[in-house]
């Protein structure tokens, strides 16, 4: 049985009248990696400044092993955090940065000596002692500012988008460190970040939230495949989502064919939601397809080709390895277990088909996030 | 192009440094000219070292620059947070704005408004004193906290908001957070805040000049006050000092920012070649072919270290320390505080070997009375000064030596007490009957005479025929065109006319005014220039070769003379006198002490010191019947000083300047204006 670390109940929180939390539920267990996934302004930094002491929820109780530390300043909690932008303080050294935090809790020099050439291996930085923080690349500033963090051996890391502001191949590098630093030190890792793909591969527990209120948690498998509506299902990798219709228990119709699935539990004739990931599509000759369509777009992957099929008006993304040709018509067909159906949300035809690529959009929302935080 | 931005480089920096220049290379002269350079010495270096007034008043300024520039910057920078972390961007932009008020205003405005201020709530709060030390050190922390806190808001603002919050993270109490994490942060322009309040509270005269009280005087105003003579090379020395002790604090501010531009393109350059290193890696990737990249080392750290930081602390801990000491030592009411308003340069100081007068007096108390008495000696340049600080009723002045018209218009508003001459034994015994009941104190009841002069007519003797001199005529003699100096105040210019045309100087018929003017008018032609202080160096110099100026001042002058210069003295029949008189303001509040002073001031120790020092006829017994007195003047100036073939009293009322009506004094600047403007 895993011990529940920090519970947040309720919490609710508004600034300007603005509500930026709803009634966020969550547990976070000693040891987890958990990660608050979601879009700019979805209030996941919010949360994680409400855990760190800097915010005050308006409602609900946050408990720390049982108790309410709502009222407990940050300087007074168990938690540490590192900062997105790092905050570093630059009138001091690495060494005397790391230090900083035994040196308020006048641990003696020496203990402190040992302790940051501890921490200086463990994130690879030794050498570094006296150098100037402002002149370290993004990425050595990024160690330090978790070796300053993790010097006060937290119960709880608290990391507000550490990776954002380096560039993708360090960002990869940095992912890997910051896991293997995790498992190493056993700390509980409260994660927040907007880069699916970072917190799929890095976390225990995925926590989406949208608009001030959690999504779906789970595990990154069950999120990925078992998104619980439209907004998931999208947020989280590529996917097709059409309209359907639950004829019965393993008997799902969209895109005017029935297919058979593996969900059950709707009632009958229920409208639902249906996901299907672009991988899950084989491509077929048409003969042998249970839909056809025309291809109006092909991109080179690398590992796979990225077609957009037009299939009675709906476009459909579909990876697929063997190249087809542009204007072809084409078959598709779907097993029964790449089709996942979800309950109708408020998030239903928010997100269409893939008529206009977003790619670029992806990127500007990126862009705006950065500028915001 | 280069060669003309050079030039025009070198243009503005000469014409900001040459004043700077020529007053520093002045102060080494030997020779008490301000126009001819006799020879390198360090002579007014030490002679500023002996004057006690000087001393005092340099003190008193870094005093109240240490203490107004150390409490401007805590509560400029406690303000520069509290603006800083204002939500409401109107209710932030409004503050800022009240808070450039000081800047924008017209310093004089600012310095009434204050003084108005102080004396309404000592009024409030029934003071006696309304203004002292602790009015001028409100007054200079007021002006000084706007530009410490532009200087630290811009600080603040760079600052990333995510550091005080990671103090906090790491364990700091926002107590500790400010104080380890953000004031380090924001410590460069905390310091330029420091030095530009210190150098701004160092030479503020305005400010200080309406709202200094009777127990403080700062070096400006000293200055200010002390040009009523010619300006002493002590000043240059003084100036001197002054200048490189900023200039050394602006040294030290610019090293800090520069060493910061410094790192800042240091920064810029590291980033610059880590880019040019992830390019080339990329490129060694595209490439397939392994390549270790090892990223360019930093370069060292050159900030503001820590050490120094520490020093600047250490430093300031030092002076507030220091600054507290004193300021309670001012503040000790052990020892009575005589406070004593007189013109600049008008007691003998300490300078020139001469004796101390006020620290004699002080002596004198101890020795003699038991008291432990200060002095506390303060300036000014004019008798409207004078009056101008006493009708405010927000100082205490226990002693003052206004001349004599003042001295009747002060009687007469009941600003005067009567003196107790049991007190003052002295006055008996050595104040001539000559200089009893003259028409500013008919009872004698208000005022001993501290010193007198006489107008006369200063010509250079290689320039003006000895045919031409004996009287007022010289100064409108056609054949020395362009040679004439005339006052340039109405009182003593019309005076010199009404002297020659034989009229009384203290009519209040229009029409005699009018002849007065046309008079002048008739001269005007003649001038080279009408001055006042500036007298000293055109006749020194031979720039001009005739002029009408005060006995004393003429030895002066001749003491100072170039090698080609001859200069002489007569009085014409009439002429104007004056009696500068030692007086208690009803304000005072030790008035048995300020007899006491008086009465050492007549005595015969003092009043020789003072009289040699001055320069002015003494009409005290013991100075003019004095034999060392007379041979340490010079027969001649002795001569010039006393002239004996008239009776004084007679003289003096028939020839001095009385306190005129309101209409005549109006008129009589109508007059002057016409006169100077159209001229």
């Amino acid at each position: 049985m895993k011990k529940k670390l920090i519970e947040l109940k309720n919490i609710c929180k508004a600034f300007d009248g603005e509500q930026v939390l709803s009634n966020v539920d969550l547990y976070i267990n000693d040891h987890e990696f958990i990660t608050l996934l979601g879009p700019s302004g979805c209030g996941k930094t919010t949360t994680l400044r409400i855990i760190g002491g800097f915010e005050t929820p308006d409602e609900g109780e946050l408990l720390f092993e049982g108790q309410k530390i709502n009222d407990v300043p940050a300087y007074r909690r168990n938690v540490n955090t590192v900062f997105q932008r790092y905050a570093l303080f630059p009138h001091l050294n690495v060494y005397d940065n790391i230090a900083f935090g035994l040196r308020v809790k006048k641990v003696k020099e020496q203990e402190i000596s040992e302790r940051v050439s501890e921490m200086l291996s463990l994130v690879n930085l030794k050498g570094f002692e006296k150098r100037n923080v402002s002149l370290l690349s993004g990425g050595q500033q990024q160690r330090v500012a978790i070796a300053r963090a993790l010097i006060n051996q937290p119960e709880v890391l608290l990391l507000d988008e550490p990776l954002a502001a380096l560039d993708l191949k360090l960002r990869k590098d940095m992912q890997v460190e910051l896991k293997n630093i995790q498992t190493k030190t056993g700390i509980t890792f409260i994660y927040v970040t907007h880069d699916q793909e970072e917190a799929l591969s890095m976390s225990d527990t995925v926590v989406v939230m949208a608009d001030g209120k959690i999504q779906q948690i789970g595990t990154p498998i069950d999120i990925y495949n078992e998104p619980i509506n439209a907004f998931v299902a999208d947020f989280i990798g590529e996917s097709n989502i059409l309209d359907g219709v639950m004829l019965s228990d393993y008997k799902v119709r969209f895109a005017s064919h029935t297919f058979e699935c593996l969900d059950k539990g709707f009632a009958q004739n229920e409208q639902v939601d249906v996901v299907v990931r672009p991988e899950d599509v084989d491509v077929v000759p048409v003969e042998k397809g249970m839909l056809s369509g025309i291809v109006t777009s092909v991109t080179f992957k690398g590992v796979h080709y990225e077609i957009i099929v037009d299939i009675g008006g709906f476009k459909w993304m579909i990876q697929t390895t063997d190249y087809v040709a542009p204007d072809a018509l084409i078959g598709i067909y779907i097993e029964p277990d790449a089709i996942h159906v979800m309950k109708k949300s408020e998030y239903s035809n928010m997100f269409g088909d893939y008529s206009t690529f977003s790619d670029e959009i992806d990127h500007l929302s990126d862009v705006t996030e950065d500028e915001e935080e | 192009m280069k060669k003309f931005s050079n030039f025009y480089i070198g243009l503005i920096l000469f014409l900001l440094f040459a004043p700077i220049a020529v007053m520093i290379f002045f102060s080494f002269n030997e020779g008490k000219s301000t126009a001819v350079f006799t020879g390198f010495s360090l002579k007014w270096y030490m002679e500023l070292l002996k004057s006690s007034e000087m001393l005092n008043a340099l003190k008193n300024s870094l005093i109240l620059a240490i203490a107004s520039s150390m409490i401007a910057t805590v509560i400029g920078t406690m303000a520069a947070f509290g603006i800083h972390r204002m939500k409401n961007k109107y209710t932030r932009q409004s503050i800022m704005t009240v808070t450039n008020i000081p800047i924008m205003n017209p310093e004089i405005i600012t310095g009434i408004s204050l003084m108005f201020l102080f004396v309404f709530v000592g009024g409030l709060l029934g003071l006696t004193t309304k203004l002292n030390f602790w009015t001028m050190l409100i007054a200079h922390v007021t002006f000084c906290l706007p530009y410490v806190i532009l200087n630290v808001l811009p600080k603040f603002k760079q600052m990333p908001n995510a550091l005080p919050e990671a103090a906090m993270d790491l364990g700091c109490t926002p107590f500790q957070a400010f104080f380890k994490v953000q004031l380090p942060a924001i410590m460069p322009g905390v310091i330029t805040g420091l030095i530009m309040s210190f150098t701004l509270s160092l030479d503020d005269f305005v400010i200080s000049y309406f709202t200094s009280g009777t127990d403080f005087q700062t070096l400006p105003v000293l200055i200010y006050s002390m040009t009523k003579k010619s300006v002493k090379p002590t000043i240059y020395a003084l100036s001197t000092i002054v200048f490189i002790i900023i200039l050394i604090l602006l040294l030290i501010s610019n090293r800090e920012k520069s060493s910061y531009e410094r790192l800042e393109a240091k920064k810029a350059k590291a980033e610059k070649k880590r880019q040019e290193a992830i390019k080339n890696a990329k490129k060694a990737a595209a490439q397939k072919t392994k390549v270790k990249v090892t990223a360019p080392k930093a370069p060292k750290r050159h900030t503001v270290s820590p050490k120094l930081t520490k020093i600047i602390a250490l430093v300031c801990t030092l002076a507030i320390i220091v600054t507290f000491c004193v300021v309670l030592n001012i503040a000790s009411k052990e020892t009575v505080t005589l406070n004593v308003y007189n013109w600049g340069e008008y007691i003998s100081d300490g300078s020139d070997d001469s004796l101390d007068v006020n620290k004699a007096f002080e002596d004198y108390c101890k020795n003699t009375l038991g008291i432990n008495a200060k002095v506390n000696y303060v300036t000014y340049t004019s008798n409207e000064d004078l009056y101008a600080k006493l009708s405010t009723e927000a100082v205490s002045y226990d002693v003052i030596i206004p001349s004599d018209y003042m001295i009747a218009r002060l009687a007469s508003e009941g600003l005067l007490q009567e003196l107790n001459f049991d007190n003052i034994p002295n006055y008996e015994l050595c104040i001539d009957d000559s200089f009893k009941g003259l028409y500013y104190d008919p009872d004698n009841k208000y005022s001993v005479p501290y010193t007198y002069g006489m107008v006369g007519v200063i010509y250079d003797a290689n320039v003006v025929d000895e045919d031409d001199v004996g009287d007022w005529d010289l100064m409108w003699n056609e054949k020395y065109k362009g040679e004439i100096l005339q006052f340039n105040n109405a009182r003593d210019a019309f005076g010199t006319a009404f002297y020659k045309l034989g009229l009384d100087v203290n009519t209040t018929d229009t029409k005699m005014w009018d002849a007065g003017l046309a008079e002048l008018q008739k001269q005007t032609p003649l001038l080279y220039k009408r001055v006042m202080d500036e007298v000293y160096n055109m006749m020194e110099t031979g720039e001009a070769s005739i002029a009408a100026y005060y006995a004393g001042d003429y030895l002066t002058m001749v003491e100072n003379q170039a090698d080609n210069i001859d200069l002489q003295f007569y009085y014409p029949e009439n002429t104007n006198l004056f009696v500068d008189a030692m007086c208690i303001p009803s304000c005072a509040q030790n008035k048995e002490l300020a007899e006491e002073y008086i009465n050492f001031m007549l005595s015969e120790e003092a009043a020789i010191a003072n009289a040699e020092y001055i320069c002015y006829a003494s009409p005290n017994k013991l100075v003019y019947e004095s034999e060392v007195y007379k041979e340490d003047m010079g027969e001649d100036a002795f001569d010039i000083l006393y002239p004996t073939d008239f009776d004084f009293a007679d003289k003096y009322d028939a020839n001095c300047y009385k306190d005129l009506d309101k209409k005549t004094k109006e008129y009589i600047n109508s007059l002057w204006n016409r006169l100077t403007i159209t001229s």
